[in-house]
């Protein structure tokens, strides 16, 4: 009855980074969501979500807004130490990162809106494979955030190649029916935006898997980096 | 609770009434003093009293009071074993979003090692968290359905209620989040619309090119003997591969519709062995195969035309995908326990992946009946093992040419062993080949005395 547990300095202090990697979790899943929601868009040429992924982006950037918040407040109020300083600065390069995952799916969302305008093509088959393994990239990587987990961190940044390698060979593939076909031309140009894009997500799935691997660590990701 | 504040208060007065009465006993306080000061501490005390128990909610009061007695106990526990056993997950979530209660199948399903921990560290979906939100200031909601792509496909919908709280009452809502996964049944769906999807453009390619040649017979080449005659040839193969076709989705169908009615009847697997090598003679020659049998006398619980039918897909396959020159061994061997009939005496090595694409519900004591083949092919590797026997997956590369299967040879062979309650294993290591093992139960009879 006496004092509440969480008044306490430490607690609310503890509290305070829990709510941080909370809104981190939130933000990776609206990212992911999204990201989900854009690729199946563009498989099934749907125009229709793009309000929806809209109202998504609106919500992503006011989280990020609050982590940037949440971080200040720290830096201000508790001046972290060790992990938990590696843990608020994580945060902040994250936050970062998850915001740009989300327009760069925004873009893909808005992409599958102009190929609804084409006839189906065989390569958008590609572009769901390059996709899934995208989606998983970022899904391990959030995993690997949550649990505070290097290994899976380790192994995404290590399959960046495989991403790097499908998207080459669409881009080859893509190039080689558009010479046959001009008709494929306008199609071909936004799979291979929406492609690029991808690629471009993965990148960011390897960045945060450097994020949390320094976070978890305290030291930086380097060997024979993926690049 | 709001008894002890009720005893408290009651004690508090009648020990200041116990002390006034003391100084007026002892003269120090004039009578009506005394009755006056009596009388505005039991007044304050019962305004307290008041103030109390309308500040706390009195339906809290009486349940902690009920909580108390042995029954409710029993209940609770009671209640507490059956959400620990109940096989779907169920969570409780409080305040701030976190997991408060999760029962061993909601461990299980999100991975969850300790209890504490907000829920967005296991479950990010951005519907369910907004769900569980708004459960938590009180309002009920609409289940939601989320999918997840990554590592494993899975399509969950969960339904989330608002709990009143007894405990806090500055916390009012708890939210109780129910997970039920419906992987299965929107697997079903797509699969069912993936097999119209497959069978029809399966279809259309041979019919395709039929028009196509018959267009050009009625056209330019009308008067041309030669260009007939080749013409004529491919139009043959397609309509073959056709015919192919249909006979295997017929025989899927069939196969399908009896899968239920166990077989009865016995067969002899040498046998059947023997008339699928003959019938295949003339494609093994082709390739300069060499065959190595080595079949000891064996009879099967089963239909022998459908038992054929899953030989001649067997030893096809083998032959169609072993190199030229290369050798394809099969063995038949009976009277195995069934840890010798999954695990194989013939194996390629430690490094080859197994998968078992169908096994049965066996009793200890059965004996069962093997068949191994092994082909001299570039092997298959492990990813694409659990989709061997999708319907019409071929792995990468393999194109439906006029001479290919159908895609259909395995789904209708698991089909097969599934309704004679036998086994079916694939073993493979890229570069070295494949091995795929059926077993089946032995009949009683020739358990007894084995020939």
């Amino acid at each position: 009855m006496a004092l509440s547990r969480t008044a306490h300095i430490v607690t609310a202090y503890g509290e305070e980074l829990d709510q941080l990697s909370d809104d981190l979790a939130r933000m990776g899943g609206l990212v992911e969501t999204q990201l989900e929601k854009s690729i199946s868009a563009v498989v099934r040429r749907d125009a229709s979500i793009k309000a929806d992924i809209k109202a998504r982006e609106v919500q992503v950037n006011a989280l990020q807004v609050d982590i940037e918040k949440r971080v200040l407040r720290l830096f201000a109020l508790r001046q972290p130490l060790a992990t938990d300083l590696r843990m608020t600065i994580s945060a902040l390069k994250i936050a970062t990162d998850l915001e740009r995952i989300g327009d760069l799916a925004k873009n893909i969302a808005y992409r599958a809106g102009d190929l609804a305008g084409y006839a189906p093509m065989a390569l958008t088959q590609q572009v769901e494979r390059l996709g899934a393994i995208v989606i998983k990239q970022l899904s391990e990587v959030l995993d690997a955030l949550s649990s505070a987990d290097v290994e899976p961190a380790v192994r995404v940044w290590h399959s960046d190649d495989e991403v790097d390698e499908r998207y080459n060979t669409l881009v080859r593939e893509m190039l080689m029916s558009m010479t046959e076909d001009s008709g494929l031309v306008g199609p071909g140009v936004h799979i291979l935006f929406v492609a690029k894009n991808l690629e471009r997500i993965g990148d960011h799935a390897t960045n945060i898997a450097e994020a949390v691997h320094f976070m978890v660590t305290a030291s930086p990701l380097v060997e024979d980096g993926p690049h | 609770m709001i008894r002890i504040r009720r005893r408290d208060t009651a004690a508090v007065a009648a020990l200041g009434s116990l002390v006034l009465v003391l100084f007026w006993l002892f003269g120090e306080l004039g009578f009506l003093e005394t009755v006056v000061a009596i009388a505005t501490i039991a007044a304050l005390s019962t305004f307290y009293y008041l103030t109390v128990s309308t500040t706390i909610n009195p339906a809290v009061g009486n349940q902690a009071l009920r909580a108390r007695d042995g029954d409710e106990v029993d209940e609770a526990q009671r209640a507490k074993v059956m959400l620990e056993n109940l096989p779907n997950p169920v969570l409780l979530i409080g305040a701030g979003g976190r997991i408060e209660i999760a029962n061993p199948a909601a461990r299980e399903f999100l991975g969850l090692e300790a209890v504490t921990g907000h829920l967005s560290a296991v479950l990010r979906q951005p519907q369910v968290l907004e769900a569980v939100s708004a459960a938590l200031r009180g309002q009920t909601v609409a289940p939601v359905e989320y999918s997840i792509m990554a590592p494993v496909e899975s399509h969950v919908r969960a339904h989330v209620a608002p709990l009143a709280s007894r405990r806090d009452p500055s916390m009012p809502w708890r939210a109780m989040l129910v997970l039920s996964d419906e992987t299965s049944i929107k697997r079903a769906d797509r699969m069912r619309a993936d097999f119209l999807a497959n069978a029809s453009h399966e279809l259309r390619t041979p019919l395709a090119s039929l028009a196509g040649f018959i267009e050009t017979l009625r056209g330019h080449a009308k008067d041309d003997p030669d260009a007939r005659d080749r013409f004529l040839a491919i139009m043959f193969d397609q309509t073959e591969r056709m015919q192919r076709l249909i006979n295997d989705l017929l025989s899927l169908s069939r196969v399908e519709m009896d899968e239920h009615v166990p077989p009865n009847g016995t067969a002899d697997l040498g046998a059947i062995i023997d008339d699928v090598v003959d019938v295949l003679r003339p494609q093994i020659s082709e390739k300069s195969i060499e065959l190595d049998l080595q079949v000891e006398p064996a009879l099967a619980i089963g239909d022998r035309d459908q038992l054929l039918e899953v030989v001649m897909n067997l030893v096809e396959n083998a032959v169609k995908y072993s190199g030229a020159g290369s050798t394809v061994e099969i063995r038949l061997s009976g009277h195995l326990g069934r840890d010798q009939a999954e695990r194989p005496g013939l194996t390629l090595g430690p490094e080859a992946s197994r998968l078992t694409l169908a096994a049965p519900a066996s009793e200890p004591g059965d004996h069962f009946v093997a068949i191994r083949i092994r082909d001299g092919g570039q092997g298959i590797e492990r990813r694409n093992l659990p989709r061997l026997s999708e319907r019409f997956y071929r792995v990468d590369g393999q194109k439906s040419g006029p001479r290919e299967g159908t895609g259909l040879g395995l789904a209708i062979v698991k089909h097969i062993i599934t309704r004679h309650r036998g086994g079916f294993t694939v073993e493979s290591r890229p570069g070295a080949g494949s091995i795929f093992s059926v077993f089946l139960p032995m009949p009683e009879s020739s358990r007894k005395n084995p020939d």
